[in-house]
């Protein structure tokens, strides 16, 4: 029924999946197109695709100057400064492009612990902000990755592609270990177009989270942190001897789970929350928490109410 | 300390197979099972203290171990059911008698004496020791086991719990020859009488050999004015009117005041206070009473508006005899006085026949035959008004003229209520009785009046016809007329207004049932045997009861009560003299204390499987 709207009458709403899936279901979808329309009434009078990049180009607004070589347009020659200074100077423009969005999912294996709820949050998050990305007519791609890029869909444009974007979601599986230093390498060396990098992890990297997070910032990407979060790691159900083993890495050690070990525990993931809010404030990275526990529309709103994902 | 279960060596090597198999246990307990966490970087971080207090961990763990290894030695000592040597003796066998008479339902303690007997009783079996046994049994007017001698617990407080109060008083004597019979030959006999001493002890306790009686004292008080005494009887001239005999009794020591209250057939017949000095017995007659009554009860209370100690003898219950017709046949060419006679009497049924039109066989309660005798002897009572020679069952003597009652039996019930000594004849015969006749009447020439019996058959015989004296023109004549029916119908000479609680009832039933139906006061319906007439019922309960039989006629009533003034002194006594020796009190017998020691072993090894449990939980021993 959804396919006749479709063809009969062009809407803003997300166009029917061929098969409904259990992660974005009807509901979803329909939640969805309210976020867009929520969306473009907190940025309204914004132009499509004003995202201004920082390349010099060919813009009309002026930038900066920068000595004359030969070989430059004499158009942009300012010859203002030329007659006051004597000195030939080149006009630069800031040019305008649309830049991309680009949703990194972390697919490694501490994101479907559990109950897996972790990754399912993660991935409604990255279906919802894509989609409102694609209402914006921004560019938007999506990333799986572990230790490697595991998958992707590549830069697409246009509310039509959000279904291809929601089979890929569903197919992506979480397993392996996590090194987002080396696959977050790899996606910058993939992707030249700079651009908004959605980080949606956990951040349970042994190696250290910084360093994914820098490997985006050094590269000129504009990092966006959404930390997946589920309280049931912090204090998992859990008493008695027990021999604990990392999913993802398989480090053993042997402890007795006793309520007091468990209160160390929570605060333990406070302080490493802690850490990591610490650390993208003063990298100046808009940090996000969410928890599994939160419907993900209403943490997309917070997202709006935060900034930094749509400017 | 000795071991009476398992011996000492038995006890070492299950406890060695035991411990060793606790340690292997405990050693493949402590393999833990895997858990995956998300990121063990932060459990590193957190275990990184823990290193510090694994000696500590491993010090609770032996706690564990050691709780554990406690527990089983106790169980293990428990299995040799170890005892103190004190106590080492052989276990006691015990007949315990809890009166359920009707003293015990008095409610000096609350709830009841007998709710107080329950509980003691329970207090001894719980102090039971292993070889011990016990047998519990109620006294009242029966004796009635209602356990086995048995050692478990469950079984006698189970039987203790049925025991109910009955309306009979104590048979002492039936109680002790039972517990004697089942003690017989056991080593370490006793007795234990939970009782409230009311209790007949003369003669009990000549079979009981040299087995002790203890005893338990129940009650404290005993204030109580009880009905004593109840019964009724119709008038024998005026059958419809009857009078009601009654006797209250204080067993108290102080006066009391109480109000009295007759009811017939459940109306209020009469209401009377009365006032009672101590330890009085009073009888009161209730006379001439009128109305169609059957059921009459009697109830007291205290006028002050408050209850005495027992209320089962505070109702009484009675029942008229049910007045029937009475079938008399006439055989008489005509007599007028005879016919004026029988007319004062409503109950008769009266039927009147010519000689000549007389057929013996009818079902009469009597028959008179006026100046005629069958050749056949009646199969009822007869009465036979000068009667020839020939069928008279009693041989005629010489003619007598001008005589009267010189002598005559005034004890005789065919005279009750009569004149006779002036009484005019003008002529007839003196009879010639056998040697098992009665001479009712004589005068010096002879016997003129004669009952006996003939094949059976009672039969009464004037030699003279009574319109030939003066006697048809006297009150005697029909009184004489009606004493005779009364004493072949013999309604009054059998009845019992009602029957005594605690005895075998003998209840006239139809004889052509095999078994007839009781239904007891509560509605419970007793089948019971018929033997000759007689239905034979132990009654136990006071109040009124129903007999049906297999035929269509109704169910006849009658009544059952205490009425005994010994039960109904119910002030408890402390000290129980039997054959002349004083029962002692309970001794030997830690009341509530188990003598078993592994009883309590079994409790310490719960109490520390609830400790291990909640150090478990807690985290104290792992």
């Amino acid at each position: 029924m959804l396919d006749f709207f479709r063809k009969s009458r062009p809407s803003t709403a997300p166009r029917a999946p061929r098969t409904t899936t259990a992660l974005f279901d009807d509901d979803f979808q329909k939640k969805l197109e309210t976020l867009a329309i929520v969306s473009r009434r907190v940025f309204a009078g914004r132009m499509r695709a004003e995202r201004r990049s920082k390349k010099k180009g060919s813009g009309v607004e002026f930038a900066d100057h920068r000595d004359y070589v030969a070989g430059d347009d004499f158009r942009f020659v300012d010859w203002n400064v030329y007659q006051r200074f004597g000195r030939l100077l080149v006009r630069l423009y800031e040019e305008e492009e649309d830049l991309g969005i680009y949703f990194i999912v972390d697919c490694s294996a501490s994101m479907g612990f559990g109950s897996g709820r972790k990754f399912d949050q993660a991935r409604r998050l990255a279906a919802a902000l894509a989609y409102v990305g694609l209402a914006n007519l921004d560019r938007v791609a999506v990333i799986g990755v572990n230790d490697e890029v595991v998958a992707q869909v590549p830069s697409t444009r246009g509310k039509a592609r959000i279904f291809t974007l929601f089979q890929f979601l569903e197919k992506l599986e979480a397993n392996g270990t996590t090194n987002l230093g080396d696959a977050l390498g790899t996606v910058v060396a993939q992707h030249k177009r700079r651009g908004l990098a959605v980080l949606l992890s956990d951040l349970y990297d042994p190696a250290g989270f910084e360093r994914g997070i820098n490997v985006l910032r050094y590269n000129k990407f504009e990092p966006y942190v959404v930390h997946v979060v589920d309280p049931a790691d912090a204090r998992p159900d859990l008493r008695g001897d027990v021999h604990v083993y990392d999913c993802e890495t398989g480090d053993e050690r042997e402890v007795t789970v006793t309520d007091s070990l468990l209160d160390r525990m929570e605060a333990a993931s406070r302080d490493y929350l802690g850490d990591v809010e610490r650390f993208c404030a003063k990298s100046q990275v808009p940090y996000f928490p969410a928890e599994v526990d939160v419907p993900f529309d209403e943490l997309v709103l917070r997202v709006f109410r935060r900034g930094g994902f749509l400017r | 300390m000795s071991f009476f279960g398992f011996p000492p060596s038995v006890l070492l090597g299950v406890g060695g197979a035991a411990f060793a198999a606790t340690i292997g246990l405990y050693i493949l307990k402590l393999r833990r099972r895997p858990v995956a966490v998300p990121f063990s970087p932060i459990w590193q971080r957190v275990l990184k203290d823990k290193d510090a207090s694994q000696l500590y961990s491993r010090l609770k763990n032996l706690l564990s171990l050691l709780l554990q290894l406690a527990l089983l030695t106790l169980l293990v000592l428990a299995l040799g059911d170890p005892r103190p040597t004190a106590l080492a003796k052989k276990g006691e066998t015990t007949v315990v008698l809890v009166d359920t008479s009707a003293s015990m339902q008095a409610s000096d303690v609350l709830p009841s004496r007998l709710a107080q007997a329950k509980a003691k009783v329970h207090e001894l079996v719980g102090g039971l020791g292993g070889s011990d046994r016990m047998l519990v049994a109620k006294m009242d007017a029966s004796t009635v086991p209602v356990t086995t001698m048995t050692g478990e617990a469950t079984e006698l407080n189970e039987g203790v719990d049925r025991l109910v109060a009955t309306d009979t008083r104590v048979d002492l004597r039936r109680a002790l020859a039972f517990s004697a019979d089942v003690l017989h030959g056991v080593e370490n006999p006793q007795i234990v009488v939970v009782s409230d001493g009311a209790l007949d002890t003369d003669g009990a306790g000549k079979d009981l050999g040299n087995v002790p009686v203890r005893f338990i004292p129940i009650g404290k008080r005993g204030r109580n004015v009880a009905i004593t005494g109840f019964s009724v009887r119709r008038y024998p001239l005026d059958a419809s009117r009857y009078e009601v005999m009654l006797e209250v009794t204080n067993t108290d020591a102080a006066p009391e005041n109480i109000e009295l209250t007759l009811l017939g057939d459940g109306n209020v017949v009469d209401v009377s206070r009365l006032s009672l000095k101590p330890k009085e017995r009073l009888p009161r007659f209730y006379t001439d009473l009128g109305g169609a009554s059957q059921k009459l009860e009697a109830r007291i209370r205290l006028a002050d508006g408050t209850k005495d100690d027992l209320g089962a003898d505070d109702r009484a219950y009675a029942l008229m005899p049910e007045r029937r017709r009475a079938r008399v046949q006439v055989v008489t060419r005509g007599n007028t006085y005879l016919d004026a006679a029988l007319l004062l009497d409503e109950y008769l049924d009266v039927t009147t026949v010519a000689p000549a039109a007389y057929n013996s066989g009818g079902a009469f309660d009597l028959t008179i035959f006026d100046g005629v005798a069958p050749q056949a002897p009646e199969h009822g009572g007869a009465l036979y008004l000068n009667p020839p020679e020939s069928g008279s069952p009693v041989k005629l003597g010489r003619a007598l003229s001008d005589f009267g009652f010189d002598s005559w039996d005034k004890h005789s019930p065919l005279l009750r209520f009569m004149a006779v000594d002036n009484v005019q004849i003008a002529h007839g015969h003196a009879l010639v009785p056998d040697k098992d006749d009665h001479v009712v009447g004589a005068s010096e020439q002879g016997p003129i009046v004669v009952s006996g019996r003939r094949d059976g058959h009672p039969y009464v015989v004037t030699g003279f016809d009574p319109r030939d004296s003066d006697l048809v023109l006297r009150v005697a004549w029909p009184l004489f007329v009606l004493n005779v029916i009364h004493s072949f119908v013999e309604e009054d000479a059998t009845y019992l207004s009602s029957f005594r609680t605690g005895e075998v009832w003998q209840i006239p039933a139809p004889s052509d049932d095999a078994t007839v139906w009781i239904k007891d006061p509560a509605g419970m319906r007793h089948e019971v045997a018929v033997k000759e007439g007689r239905a034979t019922f132990f009654g136990e309960h006071a109040g009124f009861y129903e007999l049906e039989g297999s035929g269509k006629a109704a169910a006849t009533l009658f009544a059952a009560n205490l009425v005994d003034p010994d039960e109904s002194q119910i002030e408890p006594v402390k000290d129980l003299q039997i054959g002349g020796e004083r029962a002692t009190a309970v001794a030997g017998f830690h009341i509530g204390i188990r003598r078993d020691v592994w009883v309590y072993l079994v409790e310490a090894v719960l109490l520390l499987s609830v400790f291990e449990w909640l150090g478990y939980h807690r985290r104290i021993t792992v």
